[in-house]
């Protein structure tokens, strides 16, 4: 593999997203462009900028990685990762929007009227962001090692870098742009790659997956232990999860109106259908040719030099690394803006100042959390993630919108039970993990168990408090579902400095 | 801008109105159902592939397999699912949100006159 071309390849990303974040800065002058770049971008570019911001390291080179090792199970990712989408879309995007908050924490402090509730959602959003973070980080580290035999922890501190320098400098706007130029990117550096695999592997005679491969496309026919229980939670936690990751929903604040948004929302199932179709194929191809590889989270970067060879072979590594870094950036920027808004308002004082110290304590933690920990499956680590939203602010959102009888009691018990398990499960995954066994499972996967555990606990005290409803129930119920175009104050759930 | 006041006698009216009911009752009518739906579909396919094993293993083309035409349409269904919904809020949400909309930004005016 040339060393050259994929330095070349990660250089080139980091200049283009750092010219195109430069367009924001003279654009991005008030709180509100920060946060969510003044609700002006169109739905094909808002569309671009999810898609890219969503698809992380985990979509990049995890899925594929996956589907090498465990087969036609691990096909539930990317289709969990599109349908919490459709979850988002038709559940809770339309209520949240109006209820004008901008942030999760937010959320909870306008419907719940109690700073309570609205930390412990702040320190939610915060820890989501880190874990979903660190495998990036990690990720990075892996992919600079394999181009350049760089130290591990080289590539990290790059994209955090970055990312930083980024977001300090532009906020929400820029990364806007930033972001739709890097699904594009993502799309194209998978796309011609897999033409070229395609094609030699027809050459080859287009040999099948070999031994066991009966098994192998088929779901749950023993790729993982407790296979069934995996899945089903598997399943939950990435339809319920989506709506809990900070930088997914803030994105529904930057389209003008409703209609707006929903049109947002079908381009970007679109888009991520797309994209997500050539995870799986790499992971059938990686099945064929690369059947010893370890882990499988280099499988994309590894077949172009395997199949196509030469210096073919090394300029299409060197495009594939290129989408890779494409990914750590856009994903990592996007966590960045959130969790350093939620930090900048709730931790800090606010405005425009606190949010850029904030950023920077934003990038640090997973830097040095990656750096510690041993690195698992990047999806896995992912998921754990998906699985932390689900079990917090799945209940949240949906008893919020939907149930008047929450109380800010009732939903702080639910966030710290259901957040608290899984964080827990999360821990134990990282630290000793993987563990085997039905235990193993269970804290792999915990959604299954963790979100409805919350949500009972949630409604139980709720039901036990009943003197602690919010006495401004009715009129934030009325401001949640009144029609989306009504031009009235929707209430003044803005960033404080503003 | 009106004051809070005003806001909360605004935000009555609308409640009260028989067609904000019927907004809140047509977009549940179709929410709830659909999701409902929709999560059965998804969990379906888990289910035939715990149980079903013949079934999803009978192969269509080549090495692809059933239960590999039923993960691709898992895409394809969620896309319909979410055209659909935009389908329907565009012909029988937005028209009538339009309409409270309008006659309540109507009656605002007329009581700051």
């Amino acid at each position: 593999m040339s060393t050259a071309y994929g330095v070349a390849a990660v250089v080139l990303v980091v200049l283009a997203s750092a010219l195109i974040g430069g367009f924001g800065i003279r654009l991005s002058r008030t709180t509100s462009d920060f946060y969510v770049a003044s609700r002006t971008v169109s739905p094909l570019w808002n569309a671009s900028a999810i898609g890219g911001e969503y698809l992380s390291a985990a979509s990049f080179l995890g899925v594929a990685g996956l589907i090498l090792v465990h087969g036609a199970d691990m096909l539930w990712l990317p289709v969990g990762w599109t349908g919490g989408y459709l979850v988002l879309l038709v559940l809770v995007s339309a209520p949240l929007r109006r209820s004008g908050a901008y942030t999760l924490p937010d959320f909870a402090e306008a419907r719940l009227e109690s700073m309570l509730v609205r930390r412990t959602a702040g320190v939610l959003v915060v820890l989501i962001g880190w874990l979903y973070l660190m495998p990036q980080f990690q990720s990075a580290g892996l992919v600079l090692r394999a181009i350049t035999g760089a130290p591990e922890g080289v590539g990290g501190l790059l994209v955090a870098a970055v990312v930083a320098v980024n977001v300090l400098s532009g906020g929400m706007r820029s990364i806007t742009f930033v972001q739709a130029f890097q699904y594009w990117l993502k799309l194209t550096a998978l796309a011609v790659p897999l033409v070229f695999l395609l094609l030699a592997w027809r050459a080859d005679g287009t040999p099948g997956p070999g031994a066991g491969a009966a098994t192998w496309a088929l779901p749950l026919a023993g790729g993982r232990e407790y296979g069934l229980y995996s899945t089903y939670s598997l399943i939950l936690a990435t339809f319920l999860g989506t709506m809990g990751l900070p930088h997914v929903l803030v994105r529904f604040y930057t389209n003008p109106d409703g209609r707006a948004a929903r049109r947002t929302t079908l381009a970007v199932l679109a888009l991520l259908g797309a994209f997500y179709l050539m995870p799986a194929v790499y992971g059938t191809l990686g099945r064929i040719y690369l059947p010893g590889l370890r882990g499988g989270d280099m499988v994309v970067l590894t077949l172009p030099a395997r199949l196509v060879g030469g210096v073919a072979g090394d300029l299409l590594t060197a495009l594939v690394t290129a989408g890779a870094f494409a990914a750590f950036l856009s994903t990592s920027s996007g966590l960045t803006v959130s969790v350093a808004g939620v930090i900048g308002q709730d931790i800090l004082r606010g405005g425009v100042r606190s949010f850029q110290a904030a950023a920077v304590v934003a990038v640090v933690v997973p830097l040095g959390l990656a750096s510690l920990t041993r690195p698992l499956p990047v999806a896995d680590v992912v998921g754990l993630a998906f699985a932390v939203a689900a079990s917090s602010f799945c209940p949240l959102l949906v008893l919020g919108i939907w149930w008047r009888r929450l109380t800010s009691a009732g939903a702080t018990a639910g966030l710290l039970t259901g957040g608290g398990l899984a964080c827990g499960a999360v821990l134990l995954t990282l630290v000793g993990g993987p563990h085997t066994g039905l235990a193993g499972a269970l804290l792999a996967q915990p959604a299954a168990w963790s979100v409805p555990v919350a949500f009972v606990v949630m409604i139980v005290v709720s039901l036990l408090t009943p003197g602690r409803i919010p006495p401004g129930v009715a009129r934030i119920m009325v401001r949640l579902h009144t029609p989306e175009t009504l031009d009235l104050d929707r209430g003044d759930w803005r960033p404080r400095s503003s | 801008m009106a004051t809070r006041h005003d806001d909360a006698s605004v935000y009555e009216r609308i409640e009260a109105d028989d067609r904000f009911r019927e907004l809140r009752r047509r977009f549940r009518s179709w929410v709830f159902p659909m999701t409902a739906a929709f999560l059965a579909w998804y969990l379906l396919y888990v289910a035939l592939s715990g149980w079903a094993r013949d079934l999803m293993a009978v192969k269509v083309l080549g090495n692809v397999n059933v239960a590999l035409v039923l993960g691709l349409l898992q895409f394809v269904s969620t896309f319909l699912i979410a055209w659909a919904y935009s389908r329907y809020a565009a012909r029988r949400l937005d028209p009538l949100a339009g309409e409270i909309r309008a006659e309540a930004e109507h009656e605002a005016e007329r009581e700051r006159a």
